[in-house]
């Protein structure tokens, strides 16, 4: 008992160091090449670099992340399967489509969009594809089988998006293709603040649910029976989980993987699944894992940059299919 | 004996349209009532309902004289603990951590435990014969032995009222015995009202103080095992003939 709790803090103080490190090297370590010194002094000075570009997509990185694993760990919980995640599940590409609506139909009448529109847009399309999702799994049991759909769904949304964006052809959203692929750039000091109210606020409901999520971890029958008010609970997962799904996309686009890759590892290092110290954990790790694939994605091939979803896939994808053989031998079924 | 802790007055449940109907029973506390009949009967669903399941269609369920449907699902779960059929599909849960789960009524905002709490897990794991599994992972246990934590998780939910669904048909001889020596012993130790349902009549008859036979949606009969088990009402409660009754059930060596 004495040991896991002493893991426990263990891990979640690792966590909280490597974050960070890696907010600190993505602040430090860019295209324009400083010494540390340099880089420091011109923190300190307040310079343009550092402080309109570099930190406000540090912290993107760090925040977006975090609100990714999160989404994923919810819908996780919600369907009973570390498969689930919101970029699997179509969640992601429907929030996709409906910013890239907004934002054609903004260039269109001559309007420059807020930030917080962007999200209520990502958050009404990432609703639409839930409820989606949810309506085919009334129907399939399988999750395996509503990750098909989910990524079908996935599929004709990218397709309505590209559709949109080609035939919208207009100079206001030259943005728009870079960010449909996925990308922290550009962010600005103002995106950050919407998201450092909602991505902190969203994350603090779910640590509050971390009890009745335990409980939820027997299954829909056994919760009930223990007092949890299984209605409002899995109301409560869908909407959280589709808020921080579409604060991220509507700051950086889809995504992909985190959401699956950085639960399934922080579960592996804490060794348990109490939600009161999974939840801070996915948060920390997913943090981490989009901040060390931002720092790959502008320094690989710099001055090129990739897509933040390219990295995040070559690095998830393979933890993905892990999870999946894992499953494949019975471990859980 | 002691007060009747749960009954039900013409009781339907059902999916829609009901499978069970017009359902009386009464339960006191050290009691245990098994549920025997043919699948499909209305077993599962009549003890869905009871537990306070959407199920329920009509009728009336009393529980520590309280009507059940104006409960609080954490008002409920004070008094009331089950044991399902389906086994939860865990993640690396340790068996304590299962058994836990079962002070949720009881615990604050964030489900921290008292002393008292634990306390109340380690008896439970210790009556249900569990205690040796504690820090085990719950998904790398047998059926036997997962389906006495699951016992000790509803044990420790401190219940006067415990329902359970089949819950010896995936054990073998060996765990059956055991599960149902812990299941008496808790009834008698702690009185509780049990209801369960069971498809081993010769164990049912050893272990039920009442049984209630349901089939096709009805209660067929109702009484003690020494009025139920009988051929003649067997025979009629599974629709069997009587050259295949007198070849399995012959006297002193049934099922």
């Amino acid at each position: 008992m004495r040991y896991a709790r002493f893991k426990t803090a263990a891990v979640l103080g690792g966590l909280f160091a490597l974050a960070l490190l890696f907010f600190g090297l993505n602040v430090f370590i860019g295209s324009a090449k400083f010494s540390f010194g340099e880089a420091a002094a011109r923190l300190l000075s307040g310079d343009a670099i550092m402080w309109k570009i570099r930190a406000p997509r540090a912290m993107a990185a760090l925040l977006l992340g975090g609100a990714l694993a999160l989404s994923g760990y919810l819908l996780q919980v919600f369907f009973h399967n570390p498969i689930a995640g919101p970029f699997v599940l179509g969640v992601s590409s429907g929030a996709k489509l409906a910013v890239a609506l907004l934002m054609i139909t903004a260039a269109a009448a001559g309007r420059t969009l807020t930030s917080v529109s962007m999200v209520g847009a990502a958050f009404a399309g990432s609703m639409l594809s839930l409820g989606l999702i949810l309506l085919i799994s009334q129907r399939v049991g399988r999750v395996s089988l509503l990750v098909v759909c989910g990524v079908m769904i996935g599929y004709i949304c990218s397709a309505a998006t590209d559709f949109a964006v080609t035939f919208a052809d207009d100079a206001d959203i030259v943005n728009l293709r870079s960010w449909s692929m996925g990308s922290f750039s550009g962010t600005d000091i103002d995106s950050v603040a919407v998201m450092a109210v909602i991505v902190p606020a969203a994350s603090i409901c779910v640590f509050l649910l971390s009890k009745p999520i335990g409980a939820y971890r027997l299954g829909e029958g056994y919760a009930k029976s223990s007092g949890v008010r299984v209605g409002l609970l899995r109301a409560a997962l869908m909407t959280l989980s589709g808020l921080l799904a579409a604060c991220v996309t509507a700051f950086a686009g889809p995504v992909s993987f985190v959401g699956i890759a950085a639960p399934h590892i922080v579960r592996l290092l804490l060794g348990g699944s109490k939600p009161a110290s999974l939840i801070p954990a996915c948060f920390l790790g997913g943090g981490i894992f989009c901040s060390a694939c931002d720092l790959i994605a502008r320094l690989a091939f710099a001055p090129t940059e990739l897509s933040i979803s390219t990295v995040t896939a070559i690095f998830g994808a393979p933890v993905v299919i892990a999870v999946m053989l894992r499953r494949k031998r019975g471990e859980a079924v | 004996m002691t007060d009747v802790l749960i009954s039900a007055e013409n009781l339907s449940a059902g999916y829609g349209s009901p499978v069970v109907e017009g359902v009386d029973l009464a339960v006191r506390g050290g009691e245990i009532l098994a549920l025997i009949g043919p699948n499909g009967g209305g077993k599962s669903t009549l003890l869905r309902a009871l537990a306070g399941g959407p199920e329920k269609l009509g009728g009336a369920v009393t529980l520590c004289g309280l009507d059940a449907d104006r409960l609080s699902p954490r008002e409920r779960a004070k008094r009331m603990s089950v044991l399902l059929t389906d086994r939860p599909r865990t993640d690396k849960m340790t068996c304590r951590e299962v058994v836990e789960l079962g002070r949720y009524p009881y615990t604050g905002r964030f489900g921290l435990l008292s002393p008292a709490d634990k306390r109340a897990a380690d008896e439970a794991m210790e009556l249900a014969g569990v205690g040796g599994l504690a820090e085990r992972d719950f998904s790398r246990l047998s059926d036997g032995q997962s389906q006495r934590v699951m016992l000790a998780r509803a044990v420790c939910q401190e219940p006067e009222v415990m329902i359970l669904d089949e819950p010896t048909s995936y054990l073998d001889i060996h765990h059956k015995l055991i599960f149902l020596d812990s299941l008496q012993r808790l009834a008698r130790e702690k009185a509780v009202a049990v209801i369960l349902s069971m498809h081993e009549l010769e164990l049912a008859e050893k272990i039920a103080d009442r049984t209630l036979c349901i089939k096709d949606g009805r209660v067929f009969r109702a009484g003690t095992p020494e009025e139920i088990f009988k051929e003649k009402i067997l025979r009629e409660l599974f629709d069997l003939p009587e050259e295949l009754y007198k070849k399995y059930f012959k006297k002193g060596k049934s099922l």
